[in-house]
């Protein structure tokens, strides 16, 4: 119970964060607020994002802490990349089917090898970070936005984790599950607007 | 937890309007550690790590930290032009953040280098907008209590989180620190 208490107030922090910050900006493009909202706004990212918390917390300790710990790091690699102009091809193709991949081991209850978890949801994160990289704008602050995306990216896995967390009760599991296949449902979707 | 990260929350506001444009003099240099996001990245990385790392480190490594600080502002005061001292805090702070995220034992000695070198490091990238030297020293004496109180405020926080979910939530924001640093440093070298 205690983690739950403390997945939801990481999720109210996640719905409460853009309010203030907007009033005080009135723009959206660049800094802090630019990189918190990169991931917010882009469906194929929040659904990943989301999907990598509730595998972690369907697969259960340690994975529900390796994973979110994992994304980041692999995902600054990924940023790099895209920072520094490196091509790499079907970037976006990849994003969907992480969304697809991720849903269905989900909606499957896959229970894989922690190496292997990791190693997936690594290798996607290479993906999400290139995106990110990719598309900093230019005049940004650069530390700023980066922390925002990488904040941003990290409250949707504890998101995840929150709704995950009902899977000890027989109605969690099965809501759980389902949204994991609605996971993937949305990346074929996102992968047929890239068709 | 919570208050760590709405801490970090007033940095858009913050890059937009530096804390010299509205605050100057002691105030705008005590302010300048809070609101620069390298150095608050660097210190909260410094401060969870310390507090991790309890009770095997202990006041060697705050003290090596504000000696850094005390070397890099005497450093400046000398006339010493920096170079890279952005960059060095941020490859730090990408260490730390590893660090923080491995939860291995790391022993005190690394961790006086380090927190050696964010403190010069630091205090190299807060050169001080004052037009006399009297101004320049009272904004550095000012960056140096704020350097101190924010890893001093970081540590007391970090040493409450004793439990087993608060030292996974540590990780994890180690995590976030390494992945900040790392893409903020590329961005550096890159622009």
């Amino acid at each position: 119970m205690r983690l739950l208490r403390w997945g939801l107030r990481a999720s109210l922090l996640l719905m409460l964060t853009p309010v203030p910050a907007a009033a005080h900006t009135g723009s959206l493009s660049g800094g802090f607020l630019g990189g918190f909202t990169h991931p917010l706004f882009g469906p194929d990212h929040v659904v990943a994002m989301v999907a990598v918390g509730l595998w972690g917390a369907f697969l259960g300790a340690p994975a529900m802490f390796v994973l979110p710990i994992v994304f980041p790091l692999v995902m600054a690699v990924g940023g790099v990349l895209g920072i520094l102009g490196v091509s790499l091809p079907g970037a976006e193709i990849a994003i969907a089917a992480s969304a697809i991949v991720l849903g269905l081991m989900v909606a499957s209850a896959a229970r894989p090898p922690l190496w292997l978890a990791a190693t997936i949801v690594g290798a996607f994160a290479i993906f999400h970070g290139y995106a990110h990289g990719a598309e900093l704008p230019a005049g940004t602050d650069a530390a700023a936005y980066s922390i925002g995306f990488v904040m941003a990216t990290g409250l949707l896995h504890l998101t995840g984790i929150s709704l995950g967390l009902t899977v000890r009760w027989p109605a969690g599991r099965v809501g759980v599950r389902g949204t994991g296949a609605a996971i993937a449902c949305a990346g074929l979707v996102f992968l047929w607007r890239l068709a | 937890m919570a208050l760590a990260l709405l801490a970090l929350l007033p940095i858009e506001e913050a890059a937009a309007h530096p804390p010299f444009a509205g605050a100057t003099g002691f105030y705008g240099g005590l302010l300048h550690p809070l609101f620069v996001p390298i150095h608050a990245l660097a210190v909260l990385g410094l401060g969870l790590l310390i507090g991790q790392q309890r009770p095997r480190w202990r006041w060697p490594v705050p003290v090596a930290y504000a000696a850094g600080l005390g070397t890099g502002f005497a450093a400046m005061i000398s006339a010493f032009a920096p170079q890279f001292s952005a960059e060095v805090l941020l490859a730090v702070a990408a260490i730390i953040g590893a660090l923080i995220a491995l939860a291995r034992p790391v022993p005190a000695l690394v961790g006086s280098v380090l927190a050696l070198v964010v403190g010069i490091a630091l205090a190299l990238d807060s050169p001080p907008g004052g037009i006399s030297v009297r101004d320049a020293n009272v904004i550095l004496l000012g960056t140096f209590c704020g350097a101190v109180i924010l890893l001093w405020a970081v540590l007391e926080v970090a040493g409450m989180l004793r439990g087993d979910w608060q030292k996974l939530a540590v990780r994890i924001i180690g995590s976030w620190v390494a992945a900040s640093a790392v893409l903020v440093l590329t961005w550096r070298f890159a622009r």
